[in-house]
């Protein structure tokens, strides 16, 4: 047998009866038959049956194919047939057919697996050994076995035929694929840099890229007019479910273009891209403002696979006899609701009153939420007698309510809290009605957003980034209402309530460039420090130019239809953003950082992971989570050295008895006659008394990382 | 001078009617008591009120005993400094008191307010309800004039509780009074114990025993000559059980929370940081230093602890009970470090290793005898109390 005699598992047919073969590959299940032995042979191609019969094969071979085990890496040669009538396996594309064995090689046997990799059952109707699910961060630590299961290869090569599907439409339309440095400096996107330390330049660092945004600017600077590049990219952001620390955006950047040619340009590669996982996008994308889509959503990135949009009814009760409203209203503020049709017999009144009233509506920071249920040509609630016929009318024209509606309201001063959470309400009420169809698919660009945001500490921040081009450039830099009232040349790609992309069409005057800055309170220092040498590309003749970034591993999970993004990443970071695998992050040697100059970075101060590993005191104070003072620390160390010699005295008198952890030895009992429930303390709120801070019916922590 | 009570109970009239009417018992705030501000001591429960009462205390509000308030305590109960344990006895604002024994504070708190102190039996009374820092070492201790007030208060709180999943099945000693005189009990000198004490504090003890042996008490010599380990197996376990138990205190479901915390990180560890005081935060590193970096620190001292046990076994069977110098519980230096408060309790130190009985009688009000602390197997808790009236008797009888 030799590999260049091999042919792919996947590849044969019944058309293949009786035609010798060499098939190589991984022992994917096993049952033995009474002296005859059935394998699952798996390659990437697929799996098919092999058959080791004595009649056939010798008992050499036979004794060796007892051995076998499960991901055993084997070859074999030996003779297509035609499986019996009866014993096909529906399982298997290749169920009609198996291999009689007449040679074996053992190419590498395996080790027990930690969980079971077989996906295709040997017997039509049976469960596959590997249909449990398995722990995510055991899938993730032997992500080389994880790979071998069909599923994970399938996805992974979709995942590349999506990739080449980029590729050869943005080379199609003149595009080039130009690489951007890896080993960069800082640059101003959202998130935090990862740094890489210099050893050449000690005390200097490299950031990895946020995104190209600088470097893909510059090539239209250099004139290369049409770029992309599948770059991965990196932040470390807070953790989140379905976030990675590095990612792969595709970025896109163009020259002497408008936003009609990106939003043509970025519909065609969508509907292409979802075209490889068998979906169909609608085309033309619809387009809806920021302001509209925060007014009827409550969202910046709505899920318009469902209705349930928002109407102003701020204006219906002035003066009304309803005190909770009269008195928001008084304060300035707003009443939006949004009517959930048709759906009261799934909306009782106990669910809206004590569920989304009382518990839920609050957890999403409002201070209370009124409902209707539509009966009878009525609105029926626990406050409607508070309400003037007028008003109820109105409230039915509004709405067009029709028997079996139910409407939901939120009143509130302010009126972000009102779209925030009537916006997270109507996500939670579609997803428990059940009012999302499946596989239905809304794309949507949302356009016109602010170009600043008012910052915390006063002035204005920018809302995408300081290379966005405004609206319109006449702006006064000093006048903070006047900027925030105005808007970028932004965009966003939405697919189903998930941000994609985004993009904008950027600034190419140095001036206006400045006023920005200017706007955004920078010195003529910092923007000298910090972005020097990107003003200075513009000041000789930049072209007009935009572009766009969207998320691969998103869109690719999407079309893909997978419950998390690390299904379409070969070798993810988990949920804790380490990799199981490699135990990365991991601590290094002193020495290793003596070399790149960090031990005595920042001067006296120690660098925290590093004086933990060194300072055992510093250790202690950290896994017990107590801190200590500068003058509490001789006290400390005295203890513990004390404790050196309690542990030294303790080894020394211990004898060969068996330790004693308690005088009444210890058991797990259980009382007769009592059964487990919840303490009426938690049920009556009482527990959370005595907590410090307390937000609704949880005790308020502070978030797990800055 | 400060008030006798940190909290003084509004409505101190029992609700019950029962054996103990009328008898005043002041609390520890490391005992639960409904809406008390139960802060153990610490400022890691600061502002903390109790949701409920604990088993002992709603079996003492059953039995009819009036309820006065919390004592002043150490921060968690763990050695005397800030305590005023014995006070509310001595100044004649409660009949008794319960004071958590994690090295011998009852019993050592009793002997300087003049009383009688009684450690129980480990496992006998709830901990259901108690704020505690040793878990396996410590239990709640009585203080009172006399054996027969500990005998009723015990009687009233000792017990299964099917809230207290720890406790063993085992049967409740009757702690009914001995119905006829018999003979006087056997005592046995603990002589290691003594080698603990000064010259002269041995030398007062040795003519206790003499006068004992002529009131007619056989009065023998008994050995244990890995006693002086009971303080390493206490300060090792103490420590890890100490820093283990109090993990709770995460300033999340209650204590007070240290403003300005950036992540959950930075909240513990302030938070943490300032909620124990000097003394504790020591106990706790060595704590977290055996939990963390030397576990097997911790484990030699369990399987010395099983020797012990088998030890003061034997010396059980040589003697009805055994007699012992008391402490002072004063600890060496100032200010005070973990090893100065365990040197306080020498003596008491190993009924809290090896979960038995301990009763110190006081010393005699001029000085004239010391205290005497007598201890018995474990569960023998009447029998000891029985020969702590004979020995208290027998004492009066002299006098």
């Amino acid at each position: 047998m030799r590999f260049s005699q091999r042919i792919f598992c996947g590849q044969l047919t019944p058309e293949d009866i009786d035609r010798p073969v060499v098939l190589a590959g991984w022992v994917d299940a096993f049952r033995d038959h009474g002296g005859l032995l059935f394998i699952h042979l798996r390659d990437r191609s697929g799996i098919l049956q092999i058959v080791f019969n004595p009649k056939v094969v010798s008992a050499e071979v036979c004794r060796q194919a007892a051995t076998l085990g499960a991901e055993y890496c084997i070859m074999v040669g030996g003779q297509v047939a035609r499986r019996l009538a009866g014993t096909e396996n529906p399982n298997l594309e290749t169920g009609a057919i198996e291999v009689l064995v007449t040679e074996l090689e053992v190419l590498a046997p395996a080790a027990a697996p930690p969980f079971a990799i077989s996906e295709k059952a040997m017997v039509a109707g049976a469960p596959s050994a590997g249909a449990g699910p398995v722990d995510e961060d055991l899938r993730l630590q032997y992500r080389y076995l994880d790979l071998r299961r069909p599923a994970m290869q399938e996805r992974l090569a979709m995942r590349h035929r999506i990739f080449q599907c980029v590729r050869q439409f943005l080379d199609s339309r003149g595009f080039l694929e130009i690489e951007t440095p890896m080993l960069t400096a800082s640059t101003p996107e959202g998130a935090r840099d990862y740094l890489v330390p210099s050893r050449v330049h000690p005390g200097s660092f490299y950031a990895l890229p946020q995104s190209p945004q600088l470097f893909k600017q510059l090539l239209m600077v250099g004139g290369l007019e049409r770029y992309f590049q599948l770059a991965r990219c990196f932040r470390d952001e807070d953790l989140r479910p379905n976030r990675q620390p590095e990612f792969t955006q595709l970025d896109i950047e163009a020259s002497f273009i408008d936003e009609e040619f990106l939003y043509e340009l970025v519909e065609e590669l969508a509907v292409r891209m979802f075209a490889v996982g068998g979906q169909t996008l609608p085309r033309p994308f619809p387009r809806m403002t920021h302001a509209e889509a925060m007014e009827t959503t409550g969202s910046d990135r709505p899920d318009l696979r469902f209705d349930l949009r928002f109407v102003d009814v701020t204006d219906v009760f002035p003066g009304t006899g309803y005190s909770i409203f009269r008195q928001i209203l008084q304060r300035g503020g707003v009443i939006k609701g949004f009517n959930v049709k048709g759906q009261s017999a799934h909306l009782s009144k106990n669910v809206l009153q004590n569920e989304y009233a009382k518990e839920i509506a609050p957890s999403f920071g409002a201070k209370g939420m009124t409902w209707m249920r539509a009966e009878n040509g009525r609105l029926e609630s626990n406050i409607v007698q508070f309400f003037s016929p007028r008003e109820l009318e109105e409230l039915h024209r509004r709405f067009a309510v029709a028997d079996g509606d139910v409407l939901v309201l939120i009143a509130d001063p302010s009126r972000a809290t009102v779209l925030s959470a009537l916006g997270q309400l109507r996500l939670h009420m579609a997803a428990r009605l059940g009012l999302i169809p499946p596989g239905r698919l809304c794309p949507v660009w949302i356009t016109e957003f602010p170009l600043f945001e008012a910052a915390e500490e006063g002035g204005v921040t920018s809302s995408h980034h300081p290379f966005t081009a405004p609206d319109r450039t006449d702006f006064d830099p000093g006048n903070i209402e006047e900027l925030l009232s105005l808007k970028s040349r932004a965009y966003d790609l939405v697919v189903n309530g998930e941000e994609l992309g985004g993009g904008s069409i950027r600034i190419n005057r140095p001036d206006v460039q400045r006023r920005i800055f200017a706007a955004l309170g920078l010195t003529e220092k910092d923007i000298q420090e910090r972005f020097g040498f990107f003003l200075r590309a513009f000041e000789y003749g930049a072209p007009p130019h935009g572009g766009l970034a969207l998320g691969m591993d998103r869109t690719a999970a999407m079309i893909l239809q997978t419950a998390s993004i690390r299904e379409v990443i070969a070798f993810p970071k988990n949920r804790s953003a380490a990799c199981p695998l490699t135990g990365a992050p991991s601590t290094v040697k002193r020495e290793q950082l003596a070399e790149l100059g960090l031990l005595n970075l920042g001067g006296a101060e120690t660098l925290p992971g590093v004086a933990r590993q060194e300072d055992r005191l510093d250790r202690l104070s950290w896994v017990s989570r107590i801190g200590m003072t500068a003058e509490e620390r001789p006290g400390l160390a005295a203890v513990l050295n004390e404790a050196d010699q309690l542990a030294e005295q303790a080894a020394r008198h211990a004898g060969p008895e068996d330790p004693v952890y308690s005088a009444v030895p210890v058991t797990n009992r259980t009382r007769p006659g009592t059964e487990a429930r919840r303490s009426p303390f938690a049920e009556s709120g009482q527990l959370l008394n005595n907590a410090p801070a307390v937000k609704g019916s949880y005790y308020k922590v502070a978030s797990i990382l800055e | 001078m400060d008030s006798i009570f940190l909290h003084s109970n509004p409505d101190p009239a029992p609700a019950g009617d029962g054996p103990l009417r009328g008898l005043k018992v002041a609390l520890q705030p490391n005992l639960a008591a409904a809406g008390w501000p139960a802060g153990a001591g610490s400022r890691a429960l600061a502002g903390y009120l109790a949701p409920e009462d604990a088993t002992i205390v709603r079996r003492l509000r059953q039995a009819g005993a009036m309820l006065p308030g919390y004592t002043r305590m150490s921060e968690f109960g763990w050695g005397l400094q800030g305590s005023e344990a014995g006070r509310a006895l001595r100044e004649h604002a409660a009949d008794a008191e319960l004071v958590l024994d994690l090295a011998g504070e009852s019993r050592v708190a009793a002997a300087r307010a003049g009383a009688c102190g009684f450690k129980p039996s480990y496992g006998l009374v709830s901990r259901f309800g108690l704020i505690g820092l040793m878990p396996s070492l410590e239990v709640c201790g009585v203080l009172a004039g006399t054996p027969a007030k500990i005998r009723g208060i015990l009687q009233a709180v000792a017990g299964q509780d099917e809230h207290d999943f720890s406790m063993a099945d085992e049967p409740v000693p009757d702690f009914a009074p001995p119905k006829t005189k018999a003979r006087r009990p056997s005592l046995g000198i603990v002589t290691e114990a003594l080698d603990l004490m000064s010259g002269e504090q041995a030398q007062a003890f040795r003519d206790l025993q003499g006068s004992l042996a002529r009131s007619g008490f056989i009065v023998r010599e008994v050995s244990c000559p890995d006693f002086p380990l009971f303080a390493l197996v206490h300060r090792i376990i103490g420590s890890v059980e100490a820093s283990s138990s109090t993990g709770r205190y995460d300033s999340v479901r209650y204590g007070p929370r240290a403003p300005g915390a950036r992540n959950w990180n930075e909240m513990y560890l302030q938070s943490r940081g300032a909620a124990f005081g000097p003394l504790l935060k020591r106990l706790l590193f060595q704590g977290a230093f055996f939990q963390f970096e030397r576990y097997e620190a911790y484990e030699n001292a369990c399987r010395i602890r099983a020797r012990l046990l088998a030890a003061m076994q034997r010396l059980s069977a040589q003697a009805d009970v055994l007699a012992l110098p008391a402490g002072d519980g004063e600890p060496g230096g100032n200010p005070a470090t973990p090893a100065d408060i365990w040197a306080g309790f020498s003596p008491t130190l190993f009924a809290n290793v090896t979960g038995q009985p301990a009763l110190i009688l006081p010393p005699a009000p001029d000085g004239a005898r010391p205290a005497i602390q007598l201890a018995a197997a474990r569960l023998q808790d009447a029998r000891l109390l029985a020969a702590g009236e004979e020995l208290l008797d027998a004492f009066q009888g002299d006098s």
